[in-house]
């Protein structure tokens, strides 16, 4: 067991945990943040993807000793009150159907935006590809991508 | 800030997450965390088993369906609340328990699946929906001393129409409780609707996009311990032997507990009792399918196929049979169609939570089947069923494997063995694994055809193994079961002559239900071989099924796709269009594909359907189902895929058993054409039924090539 101290959604958190302990189980079980989810614990599928200090990373495959002293940012956190552009245009554009991937779907795509202001269908398509959705929402989060695009840029964003 | 502080914070999020003044707590409630199903404050009274009023206005409907994606908890309590004219912005929506009012009419059975909540509760709901409107107008005509018929309901008021008077539905809620239920409430004619027919906001997708939504996975409570398992790799085997002492040492393990076909290791945490299970010695005895593979199950496809074993199941006209076909028709053609065994790989694994005492048990999952697990546990704890109380969490992802229950057997016994709340948690590999796979189907179809090669009769031979053995038996026999039928039975093609024969195969892979069930493989054969006789007569695919057909709906939707395809524009050279239609789940649906074939790499430029499932209660909800079912057909047609060999499945994880990708999903253009409400059908399962055939038929219009056995990649075809 080791002390291990990171900022979680803006907070500095310290966990006792082993620290090959994948940060998915830490975020889920000892810090009780189960909006990350767990997939396929060997990041094929994209659900439990978190931001490390901005990189979108795979949560289920990442030792917790890996994010000491860094920024841990989870779907919790991406906005205080589903205000954040990709959660907003989610909502407008209905994506979700079950719902379980998507947790992963929009932190990918936040870090699409904040790398690109207007990614184009292809930039999505191969940002996105390591996320799966096994209801098909696809052609959704691509139309939800650019609507977020154009909210964040402050077209036709709503208050 | 600690850990403490963290999850309580999350705890108070999800316990508030409410969006745009919904009033959506249902999933995590103190009080079904403390196990108690009765959620609604004590002064809300119920006008029926599916209407709550409180004196504040909040008005609490019921969803008897579980949602797993497909919108029900928003549509079905639409219909309610359109009925009772509720004021949408103060509604709660509360899961039922399991019990009869909660039952699907047809069947008389609770569950979640076969796409027929909407069919199987519409009309009970809105039934129920004017009842309670019904009672309230009575109690508050009779407050103000007027007749009923002169006042109206709507936003959550009772308005006298002469007098201009209203009052809140709470106002009289409880006078409303004390009168007598209507004999014949009467439905609002649809001319009315002020929510169904919209796309309403789903009610439970604040919670998906800002992460507090409870899945089964998510679900916890004090005390509660979780379990990591491991099952007999080889299908139908069991423990042979297992060492308890190898893993008792590990950090957080509490006990190792034999379930029917493996052990599982309990631990306070998941994370070790998943680490744990990895270091358990524990050995298998395999059983009778110790040498299943593709190689054995092959063998008895093609012997049932060849052989003489058939039940006839259908018979319509002269009902010739194959045999009996060559001198009687100008030509007779025929041809075999192959379906391959899928996952149902929800994004979700298997899990479930139990808790069993003295008293009872009590169960915490993400479940299709909620009866059944009330049926089988009480069976299994030996326990009367209202003894088992069954709370659903939110599905991710169902598609008829979570209408199966031996996971959550697997927790009740588990819970029982330790004497805690138990979460059992299966890996992905579990899952993968350890899934009752939608059995792979040999199907044969011939037909006599005229001079000018138009079917005069059509014999359709079936070998499948069983889909509805496990989850409802009642419907199965020794040598029939009507899923494995579906389409079949009843055709929209007019073809005087037409039977079907089955052989009902009994293997050593576990079979079972799987979104499109027994319509996906039987369409794919009949919409590949209609194509087939339309391209051997020299017709345009499009007008030869136009020609075959009679029913208006059917017409419909054909002439509908054709038109949004833009079918009768000329494809450009070397592009492919493929066109299928058919009527499964009550829904009727058409796809156009448009595609091009380069050096085995498929590039799809568009997909159109069209569908028509009665009157669409939440258009975009529909949509969002059948672009995903289409999305979900591509996976199927051309890369997901279950194998056996030395009698376990060989696929374990998303590495090889494949679904498509964001980058393999061309445009799909979606159209709802609404006939009427008495004909009402699902739209969960029929997305990826007719996009298989019109995929393939399309690739035969691109290469010249017929592709009569799936997945594509089979013989090299991918997805660009």
């Amino acid at each position: 067991m080791a002390q291990i101290v990171f900022t979680l959604n803006g907070q500095s958190v310290t966990v006792d945990a082993e620290p090959e302990k994948p940060l998915l189980w830490v975020l889920r079980e000892d810090l009780g943040l189960t909006g990350t989810k767990y997939g396929c614990g060997m990041a094929i599928c994209g659900c439990c993807v978190i931001h490390l200090n901005n990189d979108a990373i795979r949560s289920c495959v990442t030792p917790v000793a890996r994010a000491e002293g860094k920024a841990v940012t989870t779907i919790e956190g991406l906005s205080r009150d589903l205000n954040h552009p990709v959660q907003r245009a989610w909502l407008e554009v209905q994506v979700p159907q079950c719902g379980y991937c998507q947790p992963g779907q929009m932190m990918s795509a936040a870090c699409v935006l904040a790398q690109k202001a207007n990614p184009t269908d292809a930039d999505i398509d191969d940002a996105m590809s390591g996320n799966l959705c096994r209801c098909g929402t696809y052609p959704r989060i691509r139309r939800a991508i650019h609507r977020a695009a154009d909210i964040a840029g402050g077209k036709g964003g709503r208050q | 800030m600690n850990s403490n502080d963290v999850s309580r914070r999350a705890f108070l999020t999800a316990a508030v997450a409410a969006g745009g003044g919904l009033l959506i707590g249902p999933l995590l409630d103190s009080e079904l965390l403390a196990g108690t199903t009765t959620m609604q404050g004590a002064s809300a009274v119920p006008l029926n088993a599916w209407i709550r009023v409180s004196p504040d206005d909040v008005v609490t409907l019921i969803a008897s369906q579980s949602e797993m994606g497909q919108g029900v908890m928003t549509t079905l309590p639409a219909v309610l609340a359109e009925e009772l004219g509720a004021d949408w912005s103060r509604i709660k929506i509360e899961f039922s328990p399991t019990a009869p009012p909660y039952r699907n009419p047809r069947i008389d059975w609770q569950f979640t699946g076969n796409s027929e909540s909407t069919t199987g509760f519409f009309e009970l709901l809105r039934t129920m929906g004017a009842s309670a409107r019904e009672m309230l107008i009575i109690a508050a005509a009779n407050r103000w001393g007027v007749t009923a018929d002169e006042c109206s309901t709507d936003n959550g008021r009772i308005t006298h129409r002469l007098s201009g008077r209203s009052m809140r539905f709470g106002d009289v809620a409880e006078d409303a409780a004390r009168v007598k239920p209507p004999a014949n409430p009467k439905p609002k004619p649809e001319s009315d609707w002020k929510l169904l027919g919209k796309s309403l906001s789903r009610v439970e997708l604040p919670g998906k996009i800002g992460g507090s939504a409870v899945f089964g996975l998510d679900f916890t409570m004090p005390g509660m311990v979780s379990a990591a398992i491991k099952q007999s790799p080889v299908h139908g085997g069991v423990v042979a032997d297992f060492d308890k002492s190898s893993v008792m040492n590990l950090p957080g393990v509490i006990d190792v507990v034999p379930i029917p076909n493996g052990v599982a290791v309990v631990a306070r945490q998941y994370w070790q009792a998943y680490r744990a299970l990895k270091m358990l010695k524990v050995t298998f005895q395999s059983g009778a399918n110790a040498s299943l593979s593709d190689a054995t199950l092959n063998s008895q496809y093609r012997s049932a196929l060849d052989g003489n074993v058939w039940k006839t199941v259908k018979t319509e006209g002269e009902a010739v049979t194959r045999e009996a076909m060559r001198p009687r028709f100008a030509s007779v053609y025929s041809q075999e169609y192959e379906s391959q065994f899928l996952a149902h790989a929800t994004m979700e694994p298997m899990n479930c939570t139990a808790h069993v005492t003295n008293e009872g048990c009590t169960i915490w999952g993400p479940l299709q089947g909620n009866q059944l697990a009330q049926v089988t546990l009480a069976s299994v704890l030996n326990l009367p069923p209202e003894k088992i109380t069954i709370n659903r969490t939110l599905l991710g992802g169902g598609f008829g494997r979570r209408l199966l229950v031996d996971f959550v057997v697997q927790a009740a016994l588990v819970s029982r063995a330790v004497g805690k709340p138990v979460k059992v948690v299966w890996s992905r590999e579990e899952d993968m694994q350890h899934d009752v796979y939608r059995p792979a189907t040999l199907q044969r179809i011939t037909a006599g055809l005229d001079k000018v090669g138009k079917p005069s009769a059509l014999a359709h031979d079936v070998v499948s193994p069983s889909i509805l053995q496990y989850v409802f038996t009642p419907a199965v026999t020794e040598d029939n079961d009507p899923s494995c039928l579906e389409g079949l039975m009843e055709s929209h093609y007019q073809i005087p002559s037409q039977r079907v024969d089955f052989h009902l195969l009994k293997i050593g892979a576990p079979t079972s239900v799987l979104r499109t069930t027994g319509y996906g493989p039987n369409i794919f054969a009949v919409e590949s071989f209609i194509d087939e006789l339309a391209a051997r007569a020299g017709r345009d695919p499009y007008l030869f099924r136009h020609d075959l057909l009679k029913d208006e709906r059917s017409l419909k939707v054909l002439e509908t796709a054709a038109e949004k395809s833009g079918w009768k524009r000329r494809a450009p050279k070397g592009v492919g269009r493929g066109i299928a239609y058919t009527e499964a789940f009550r829904t009727h649906i058409a796809h156009v594909v448009e595609l091009s074939v380069e050096r085995g790499l498929v590039k799809i430029h568009g997909i159109t359907c069209v569908i028509d499932c009665g009157v669409a209660l939440d258009p975009e909800i529909c949509k969002n189902s059948i672009e995903g079912g289409t999305v979900w057909g591509l996976g199927v047609a051309f890369k997901s895929n279950i194998s056996f060999k030395d009698g376990r499945t060989v696929e374990s994880n998303f590495h090889d058993f494949q679904i498509p990708r964001i980058y393999e999903t061309p445009p799909i253009d979606v159209h709802i054409v609404n006939s009427n409400t008495n004909g009402m059908g699902g739209t969960g399962e029929v997305g990826p039924v007719t996009v298989i055939p019109a995929l393939t038929n399309a690739l035969f219009a691109a290469t010249g090539k017929r592709y009569r056995t799936l997945p594509l990649s089979r013989h090299g075809l991918k997805l660009a």
